[in-house]
């Protein structure tokens, strides 16, 4: 199970995921209908909850439309394209849009900072118009990279860069101020020896960072909405587990979340193993 | 960077040779400008806004045939021409400049760039893309707009712009445009967002409403609601039979923004019964909310339903229940109270709705309305045509939603609710519902929002979607409250229990929390040079004034909206004026009398009056108050505030005495702004009563003269007004006051106030030469609000303002109902009927000019009463003082109007009249309209009118014997009142006893033959019988004994 789920990380393969445990849960309730009239002692007690769990149904076309917002909000134009026509599915956004954004996210992810604030005015220019906190990252990230470029050399571009278009903006916000002296600091500083803080700046986290709060600031505009829905309900259950706990409700010990491979123990497997 | 070298991608713009280039050109430009105003105002100087505005004017002539198809598939991204890609790059950079705040608007308007982007609106010609972006360009202009400093009307010019009949027809078809697809819901939105915006002024709501607007978002929330399942359940059914049916909208589509909708409705339909008529009465509305007698309750319902009866908590039993009723929990009704009568002693505040509503410069504003008595006597005199209709099932839907929603879309529904409650379509047992239902979540909703204010204090020009959603509640949920109580005493208990009035005075209180800025700093520049050289180039190159924060303009909002609501809450109940005032308000509600405040002192530090002050108020207009500036619309509210609480005598003694409350209105008295001036009259009508200890100090300042002005003005209701105070001033006053009040008034003007019907007669003469013109326009109700409509009445090219999607012929329709088929349905005919009827009393001038002579008449005959009466707090001086002051005063007044004159107008006021009597009859009048709109029309003696009369007849009589003797001598006039015996007011009939007991009374032996003379005449006349039949028969007990102790004073006299 576990090299299973490591190999389904991409969205695509996520359906074969889901309408598995689909599989799995229809063989439980089949099992626990007859089991009930049958001497049980073979299997272990099942929890009230997991027995709750079971009687739910959820219907497939519900479970379509995640796989589907899923694709969508997280930028697979063509997985989302294929998956649509497979499932009978309305496409959520047209495609061009969705292409506009990975176009984006790729630019950023690639460090071509000025290629992707292009794209994102030609896709809609509100958003940076009327987003300077966003403005101000990317502008920031654009000045890492120029930095990365510079390498030692040439400063002059960085220089400029920096006093036309981050200056500016710095001297009104205490915040911004600090996040670009902290940036320019990386041209003072050897890059092979600095501080973590500083380093943190060089590596590709920063990157992934700003893209995600592109394609979210993006995706608010276009849909009014963050983030993809699987990953609201993966934080409802999370809290609504939590605060089950917390207030001492009867469930069992552990609740598997079934999708990723780490939180597979053996017991996990054996049900598994029972399935197959 | 100077200026004169241009840099070289303006040229490329100008210069490109190609299409490609000039796309490449204008691209970079973006990336340029986006999120920097710094370069954005650079670039404006260099002129580039007259580059693009030509770039859009080019593309645009070359545009292609309109073609249908681009209609049909709106929404579906067609790839866009190459002019069409230049178009929306130029409206992206428009937008874009526009964003950057108020500075930009006057380059902006400098280059003309608005009707450029309207050309661009039209779903006809344009691809979707281009609609929106231009629509974003607009949106951004009116956000500038709504932060520039105070004084400008760049709001005002774009509304009057954009809401031209042109444009109306591209907006209406955005809004009815069946796509589902995002973009095109997104431009759904900005219109609904540019309406609510934009459209403050009556004739704007008229135009909307009569333009189709509302037609178009009554069927966009028809959408909602069958989105929310929610459509009554035989709808389709009933829908069958009259073709109705077919008009069911298709659900909401996801991106559609139910608030936005709700706001837009809310502020079309404002302080108008007829506009309010027309949302309940648009087809999609009627289509999903019939009004169906429904099924039996279900068995809760039905229990719970007879607990309260059984407990007389309810009436409900008795009622029908629709469907909707099946979405509210029942509640208790309280009981019918007639809340009219609690206004009669008291001046309006507001002005009513015939008497605003009609002409488009009577500059009314939204909030005026609900305060007004006469608008609820206007109800119940033009309700014919609905007492017998069943309340729309839209009315429960919204307090439903009311329950079901959050935030905007929560006030939203309560104040399109608000409209419809006002404006007397609800049953009267919704009271309860409101109380109980709506106003706790209102105010709960206040609570919310005010709490996570607190942390989010900004002073950046940019404000989070989070904070702007909450100052946005903020700043309205106050104002649907005030609505809701106004006229309400149980609604006012229902607020007052959820602790509103704390609530209110915290927010008026945060209002004057300081401001650390006012405008936006202007940012760090590398080249600190280049701001100062402003002074060369024509304004379409050059940035204007900053402006105003955004933060700035949330707290004059919220000031002016708690000040109503304060006014609203107190307008009955001492209790809470009390609790009012306990909150230490006073000070806030004085400073916002001052159009630049100062920090709200506690009356211990008590201002200087006289001229002291007034040199402090006029070296006190400096632009960059920490308090702001406060408007007209704040002021006005604030004399309301202190108007009502002037109503309580402990007030005026205490609290306004010792914040000075005088000085500051005497002040605006002679404001510039018409609305401020009536506003401030009403206010001084309470401070200058007899017990109250700013009347001497104001009557040093002048205030007689001031007021006597006032009364010779053209407007009918500051006229009013002043007069009611002047009336005010001579109660208790001295001989020389009087004298000098009736002489600063000039006695013929007086004459002529009382007397003549002045509005009437200028309508008439209007009218008349209006007709006398070739071509001579029978509709005259239109003639205020729409061009002229020259059709007959059977014409219905004539109606165009009735449900556009039926009658319009204009191409933008969708047309592809039947028109007969619904145009035949017995219900769409009934709202039709009712419709015409309330658009022929609301809009009808004739009407109008009638209340306001009646009103202005009224207050001059007290005025007159007052003048005569000695005043009664003269403890020192004695009875033969007294009655030498008065007689002396009867004396000038006669010497002053004509004894024989004044006798001959107050005979004339009990009289029957007829107006116009010769001028020409044009029937059949338009649109089935009572005989009001004709010209001719026959008047009777209005109640109050009467009692005015009596009282000063009274008054005359309780003067010395030779004055009654006078009165005993007007043969005619006591005929006359002879008939008033019988009259349905009790006041009325009350007077009368006491005129008649004071004609016959023994206050003077030398007098007792005059006495028995007088009780002869009387008996003669058939007063005695009227008296005893008063006597025995009367319905009030104080009638019955006055009658009583008069017949007996009567048979004591002759016998």
């Amino acid at each position: 199970m576990s090299s299973l789920s490591a190999g389904l990380d991409l969205g695509a393969s996520d359906l074969d995921q889901i309408t598995f445990r689909e599989l799995i849960f229809a063989h439980f309730r089949e099992k626990y209908g007859t089991m009930t009239s049958s001497t049980s002692t073979a299997t272990p007690l099942k929890h009230a909850f997991e027995a709750r769990v079971a009687e739910i149904k959820s219907p497939k076309s519900d479970i379509n439309a995640l796989i589907l917002d899923y694709l969508t909000m997280e930028g697979y134009p063509k997985a989302a394209a294929k998956f649509s026509k497979e499932a009978n599915l309305q496409p959520q956004q047209e495609d061009p849009s969705i292409r506009a954004r990975q176009e984006i996210q790729n630019n950023i992810h690639t460090g071509n900072i000025e290629a992707a604030i292009s794209a994102l005015n030609e896709l809609d220019p509100e958003i940076l118009d009327k987003d300077p906190q966003l403005h101000f990252s990317l502008l920031r990230l654009q000045l890492v990279e120029l930095i990365r470029q510079s390498n030692g050399g040439d400063i002059s571009d960085v220089l400029s860069f920096a006093t036309r278009k981050l200056a500016p903006r710095a001297a009104m916000n205490s915040d911004f101020l600090q996040d670009l002296e902290k940036t320019m600091a990386l041209l003072i500083f050897p890059h092979d020896s600095l501080q973590p803080e500083l380093a943190a700046l060089l590596r590709s986290d920063l990157r992934r960072q700003t893209a995600t709060k592109v394609n979210e600031a993006v995706l608010l505009r276009q849909t009014e909405r963050r983030e993809a829905a699987i990953r609201h309900l993966v934080k409802m259950r999370a809290w609504a587990e939590s605060t089950a706990r917390s207030k001492k409700k009867d469930l069992p010990d552990r609740i598997e979340l079934g999708l990723n491979g780490e939180d597979n123990d053996d017991h996990d497997e054996n049900e598994l193993m029972i399935t197959t | 960077m100077t200026r004169s070298q241009s840099p070289p991608l303006l040229s490329h713009i100008r210069g490109a040779r190609n299409y490609q280039e000039q796309l490449a050109a204008l691209r970079s430009l973006k990336d340029e400008i986006v999120g920097h105003d710094q370069y954005k105002e650079e670039w404006v100087g260099y002129g580039v806004i007259k580059v693009i505005v030509r770039i859009l004017q080019t593309t645009r002539s070359a545009t292609r045939p309109s073609s249908k198809e681009s209609r049909g598939q709106a929404g579906q991204s067609r790839a866009l021409s190459e002019d069409e890609v230049l178009r929306l790059q130029a409206l992206q950079l428009l937008a874009s400049f526009a964003s950057g705040g108020p500075a930009f608007l006057s380059p902006l308007h400098g280059c003309g760039v608005i009707p450029v982007i309207l050309s661009n609106i039209s779903p006809l010609e344009n691809p979707p893309q281009v609609i929106l972006t231009a629509l974003r360009a607009l949106s951004n202009i009116a956000d500038a707009a709504s932060l520039a400093a105070p004084g400008s009307n760049d709001s005002t010019i774009l509304a009057d712009t954009l809401f031209a009949p042109r444009y109306l027809d591209s907006l209406y078809a955005i809004l009815t445009s069946d796509s589902t697809a995002t973009v095109v819901q997104e431009q759904k939105g900005l219109v609904a967002r540019l309406i609510s915006r934009l459209c403050k002024e009556a004739h704007h709501q008229n135009t909307l409403a009569n333009g189709g607007i509302l037609d178009a978002l009554a069927t966009i929330l028809a959408s909602f609601v069958v989105q929310r399942g929610e459509v009554v359940p035989e709808a389709a059914v009933v829908g069958q039979s009259d073709g109705l049916a077919e008009i069911i909208p298709s659900p909401a589509p996801r991106r559609a923004n139910l608030a936005l909708v709700l706001e837009a409705i809310s502020v079309i339909i404002a302080d108008s019964r007829f506009r309010a008529c027309m949302l309940l009465c648009s087809p999609a509305i009627m289509a999903v909310f019939p009004s169906v007698e429904l099924s039996p309750l279900g068995k809760e319902m039905k229990s719970a339903s007879t607990a309260l009866e059984m407990s007389g908590l309810s009436i409900l039993g008795s009622k029908r229940t629709g469907a909707m009723d099946h979405l509210l929990p029942i509640v208790p009704t309280s009981q019918p109270k007639s809340l009219a009568s609690h206004f009669a002693q008291f001046p309006p505040l507001g002005y009513s709705l015939s008497r605003e509503q009609l002409f488009s410069n009577g500059k009314p504003s939204i909030s005026r309305a609900f305060w007004d008595p006469a608008r609820q006597e206007s109800a119940s005199s033009d309700g014919d045509a609905d007492t017998d209709d069943p309340e729309s099932p839209l009315i429960p839907w919204l307090i439903h939603l009311v329950r079901s929603t959050a935030d905007a879309e929560r006030a939203m529904a309560a104040s399109v609710v608000a409209s419809l409650f006002k404006a007397g379509f609800a049953n009267p047992e919704r009271e309860a519902a409101l109380g109980m239902l709506v106003i706790p979540l209102l105010c709960q909703l206040l609570k919310e929002h005010d709490k996570e204010r607190e942390a989010s204090a900004t002073d950046s020009p940019f404000v989070e979607p989070d904070t702007a959603l909450g100052w946005a509640v903020l700043e309205r949920t106050p104002t649907v409250i005030a609505r809701l109580v106004a006229d309400s005493e149980y609604l006012q208990q229902s607020a007052f229990d959820c602790g509103v009035v704390k609530l209110v005075c915290k927010l008026l209180k945060d209002s004057y929390e300081p401001l650390s800025a006012r405008s936006a700093p202007r940012p760090w520049s590398p080249n600190p040079d280049s701001g100062g050289e402003q002074s060369e180039g024509v304004s379409s190159c050059r940035t204007g004034p900053p402006g105003v924060l955004p933060i700035y303009t949330h707290k004059i909002k919220m000031r002016e909206s708690a000040l109503k609501l304060m006014a609203a809450m107190i307008t009955f109940k001492e209790e809470y004026r009390k609790a009012m005032v306990e909150q230490d308000i006073v000070p806030y509600i004085v400073e916002s009398l001052y159009r630049s405040p100062r920090k709200p002192r506690s009356s211990k530090e008590k201002p200087k009056e006289g001229p002291g002050a007034e040199g402090n108020d006029a070296d006190h207009v400096d632009h960059d108050s920490p308090y702001g500036t406060n408007p007209s619309t704040v002021i006005i509210a604030a004399c309301h505030v202190i108007r009502i609480l002037g109503r309580s005598v402990s007030n005026l003694r205490t609290r306004l005495e010792d914040h000075g409350v005088a000085m500051p209105v005497f002040r605006l008295l002679k404001h510039p702004d018409a609305e401020v001036q009536i506003a401030a009259c009403g206010a001084v009508c309470n401070l200058i009563l007899e017990y109250s200890p700013m009347r001497e100090p104001l009557i040093k300042e002048g205030i007689v003269k001031v007021l006597c002005e006032h009364a010779h003005s053209l407007s009918p209701r500051l006229r009013l007004n002043s007069m009611w105070a002047l009336k005010h001033v001579v109660i208790g006053a001295g001989n020389d006051l009087k004298k000098q009040c009736l002489d600063e008034l000039e006695p013929g003007w007086l004459v002529q106030l009382i007397c003549d019907d002045t509005e009437d007669d200028a309508l008439h003469a209007r009218m008349k030469l209006e007709r006398q013109a070739p071509d001579a326009d029978e509709d005259d109700e239109d003639m205020e609000i729409e061009p002229r409509e020259t059709e007959a009445p059977e014409d219905l090219s004539g109606r165009t303002w009735l449900w556009p999607p039926m009658y319009r012929i204009s191409s933008s329709s969708t047309g592809n109902w039947l028109p007969s088929v619904r145009r035949e349905s017995p219900r769409m005919q009934r709202a039709e009927k009712k419709l015409i009827a309330l658009r022929g009393a609301e809009l009808n001038p004739t009407r109008k000019a009638r209340v306001d002579d009646l009103a202005i008449q009224e207050q001059g005959l007290c005025f007159i009463g007052n003048l005569i009466v000695p005043p009664a707090s003269a403890v020192g001086s004695s009875v033969s003082q007294e009655i030498q002051d008065m007689t002396e005063m009867v004396d000038y007044v006669f010497l002053n109007l004509g004894q024989d004159r004044l006798f001959e107008i107050l005979a004339s006021k009990l009289r029957v009249k007829v107006l116009h009597p010769f001028a020409r009859r044009r029937y059949p009048s338009s649109a089935g309209d009572d005989s009001s709109s004709s010209s001719s029309r026959v008047l009777y003696p209005q109640t109050k009118v009467v009692e005015a009369v009596v009282r000063i007849l009274s008054h005359l009589a309780a003067s010395i014997p030779r004055h009654r003797q006078l009165v005993i001598a007007q043969t005619e006039l006591l005929r006359l009142l002879g008939g008033h015996f019988n009259s349905k007011d009790m006041e009325v009939r009350r007077l009368l006893c006491h005129l008649m007991a004071n004609l016959v009374c023994v206050d003077d032996s030398s007098d007792a033959q005059g006495r028995v003379q007088r009780a002869q005449e009387l008996k003669k006349m058939g007063f005695l019988s009227k008296l005893e039949t008063l006597e025995q028969m009367d319905a009030e007990l104080d009638v019955r004994e006055r009658a009583k102790d008069a017949a007996w004073q009567m048979k004591a006299g002759y016998s």
